[in-house]
């Protein structure tokens, strides 16, 4: 699925992309600045809940026992699953030449650098000490003690930074012939600023061979490493005895269901980007059906591990293990439960109708159902399994705090506020290799006249 | 490399840019440098370029971070030894996940470092041959000539299709 090729139509010419794609660059308007406020004061409710938490202890937070892992730790799982979108997009269907991903994969791949350093926060947020953070980093910190590198937890550390730096190099590397670009029309300040960032790149021969060579190895490298971050977030669960968590299923579980919210992310940010930035010739119809594709495919995924997981606690004969899947379903939470199913795998069927996958209406109400849905997903997973563990008198309830919500919402914020950033400084889609595959079709349109940069 | 003395031409097809690197190579032109707007292999076969040097950078990376990933992992367990988790001081499942992150971190920084190193970056100053038409649609081709003999470059760059054809020097 999802392998078709999506043609970028062939009336632009190259000059026509460069002027296409930068006109947002220079393009200031008034509703822009209003987004960004509306981010900016979502930041301020989010640095204000999260030092109101440092002052007055992690108390204020809903985590309690039996749920000490709450919305925090939710919340980080969930961003780290929308990071999954950019490197998905970007690497893997770049070895499988998908020539579909070229006009959207500068945006996921943003978006995956932007959903990292918003995951990131919240291992720090749910410390509560925040300074206490070094004793996860390596290095002998206490009486020369290293940290433990049989724990998932410092797995995760090198594994969501590692992913942080490779997509962030692999992203600056994409960038540097566009940067280029953006020297060549800037003036002043601008010139310079952009003139650094593009390390003097000139389109010599040399410079094309050697930049192709060193992203296709990227490429080759970050396909493996989307696949091993969330496998090693899964672990932080699946490396435990809590009934609910220890599965064998996680990994794939839970690769499957971050690319799903990270493309439906993806739909949901660039239906509204490419409305407000003009760029219909560019990013089509069927880029979006093609991605709706993917999410229809790993909905079913997704789906399917639902009920494998029902089916080997039943399977297992263990009475915990089927009391928690029990509870899951009908107990405290059923709310939360029933929701995430509705929204992952109910509505999602809608997308094996074709009029649904090209009306952008629908598939941007859908994929906010999907992204709602997998943020209940990661919350049913983490606070059920808690809540309910082998000791009746051990069980309990958790609601979150105001503080809680307040980061969630802010972290939202936090992201768009980076985004929209991103959206105005540097090109939204990758131009060199637009103009790459637009030069293609020329050659191809034109009767073999390769490569006609002009029409 | 800083070029000042020689003869470019502009052109505005692949197709012409192709064509116009075979006749110069032909004509003895060997060390021509070409400018693009766009990544093309055509390019690179055209001009006898067959490989890069940055793919040992990348697997020196590989490497490096894959010795690191066993150094940091089963080096620190047996230099402090402590037993955790009832397992082995040197437990191989778990350590995996830390080779593999770093080989893939250290291949990553190499290939970015190979790319500095090899195309001479960043610089300050741009070519005195390069054009900004060259990151919109053009295509440029600059033939180096030293003392005498610009005016048969000239020529020779004028009977490809160059669109637009500068003596330098």
């Amino acid at each position: 699925m999802a392998t078709a090729e999506a043609k970028v139509p062939a009336t632009p010419t190259l000059a026509e992309a460069n002027r296409d794609i930068t006109r947002p660059i220079s393009m200031p308007e008034k509703r822009f600045y209003l987004v960004l406020g509306v981010a900016a004061a979502g930041l301020a409710l989010m640095f204000g809940a999260w030092f109101y938490q440092i002052g007055a202890g992690i108390g204020v937070a809903g985590i309690t026992h039996p749920v000490f892992w709450g919305v925090y730790i939710t919340t980080f799982v969930f961003w780290v699953g929308i990071a999954h979108s950019g490197t998905l997009i970007s690497a893997i269907l770049y070895l499988f030449r998908s020539g579909w991903r070229t006009t959207i994969n500068r945006t996921a791949e943003a978006m995956t650098i932007f959903a990292v350093m918003t995951a990131g926060l919240f291992p720090l947020i749910h410390l509560g000490r925040v300074w206490y953070f070094y004793y996860l980093m390596p290095y002998p910190s206490q009486r020369q003690i290293w940290p433990d590198f049989r724990s998932p937890l410092v797995m995760d550390v090198f594994a969501v930074s590692t992913y942080l730096t490779i997509s962030a190099l692999f992203w600056y590397t994409g960038l540097i012939p566009d940067f280029a670009i953006l020297r060549d029309r800037a003036k002043g300040w601008m010139y310079k600023i952009y003139g650094a960032f593009s390390l003097g790149w000139q389109g010599t021969v040399s410079e094309w061979r050697h930049y192709r060579r060193i992203y296709l190895y990227m490429a080759g490298i970050a396909t493996p490493l989307v696949l091993s971050v969330h496998s090693v977030v899964s672990w932080d669960f699946a490396l435990s005895i809590v009934p609910g968590w220890h599965s064998t299923i996680f990994a794939p579980y839970f690769v499957a269901g971050a690319i799903f919210s990270g493309v439906a992310l993806v739909i949901t940010i660039m239906i509204p980007l490419r409305w407000a930035f003009g760029l219909e010739a560019y990013i089509t119809e069927n880029h979006f059906e093609n991605m709706a594709k993917l999410v229809l495919l790993t909905s079913l995924i997704v789906g399917f591990s639902y009920g494998t997981e029902f089916f080997l606690a039943y399977y297992s004969a263990d009475p915990i293990e089927i009391e928690s899947f029990r509870w899951r379903a009908m107990g405290a939470y059923a709310l939360p439960f029933w929701v995430m199913v509705f929204c992952n795998v109910v509505v999602p069927q809608a997308l094996w109708f074709k009029k649904v996958r090209t009306s952008l209406p629908a598939l941007f109400a859908l994929t906010i159902f999907v992204n709602i849905g997998m943020w209940y997903e990661r919350f049913v997973i983490i606070v059920t399994s808690l809540a309910h563990e082998y000791e009746p008198g051990g069980w309990g309830l958790y609601t979150p705090s105001w503080v809680e919500m307040s980061i969630l919402v802010g972290s939202f914020c936090w992201f768009f506020f980076w985004f929209l950033l991103f959206s105005r400084s540097l090109p939204v889609i990758s131009i060199a290799e637009v103009k790459e595959h637009l030069a293609h079709e020329h050659a191809h349109g034109d009767g073999g006249d390769a490569g006609d940069g002009h029409e | 490399m800083a070029m000042s003395s020689g003869v470019l031409g502009q052109y505005d097809t692949l197709h012409g840019t192709l064509d116009a690197i075979t006749r110069l190579r032909e004509a003895g032109h060997r060390d021509i440098e070409v400018f693009s707007p766009i990544p093309s292999p055509e390019i690179e076969e055209a001009m006898d370029i067959h490989s890069s040097p940055v793919r040992v950078w990348a697997l020196t990376g590989a490497i490096t971070g894959c010795t690191l990933g066993v150094l940091l992992t089963a080096g620190t367990s047996l230099a402090y030894p402590l037993v955790t988790q009832g397992k082995p001081l040197v437990s191989l499942p778990p350590f995996v996940v830390f080779m593999f992150e770093l080989t893939v971190l250290l291949t990553g920084i190499f290939g970015l470092v190979a790319l500095l190193v090899h195309t001479k970056r960043p610089v300050i100053n741009l070519d005195p041959a390069y054009r900004t038409s060259f990151s919109v649609d053009r295509w440029g081709i600059f033939v180096p000539v030293n003392g005498e003999g610009h005016a048969a470059a000239e020529a020779l760059v004028r009977e490809t299709a160059a669109v637009d054809v500068e003596v330098q020097g």
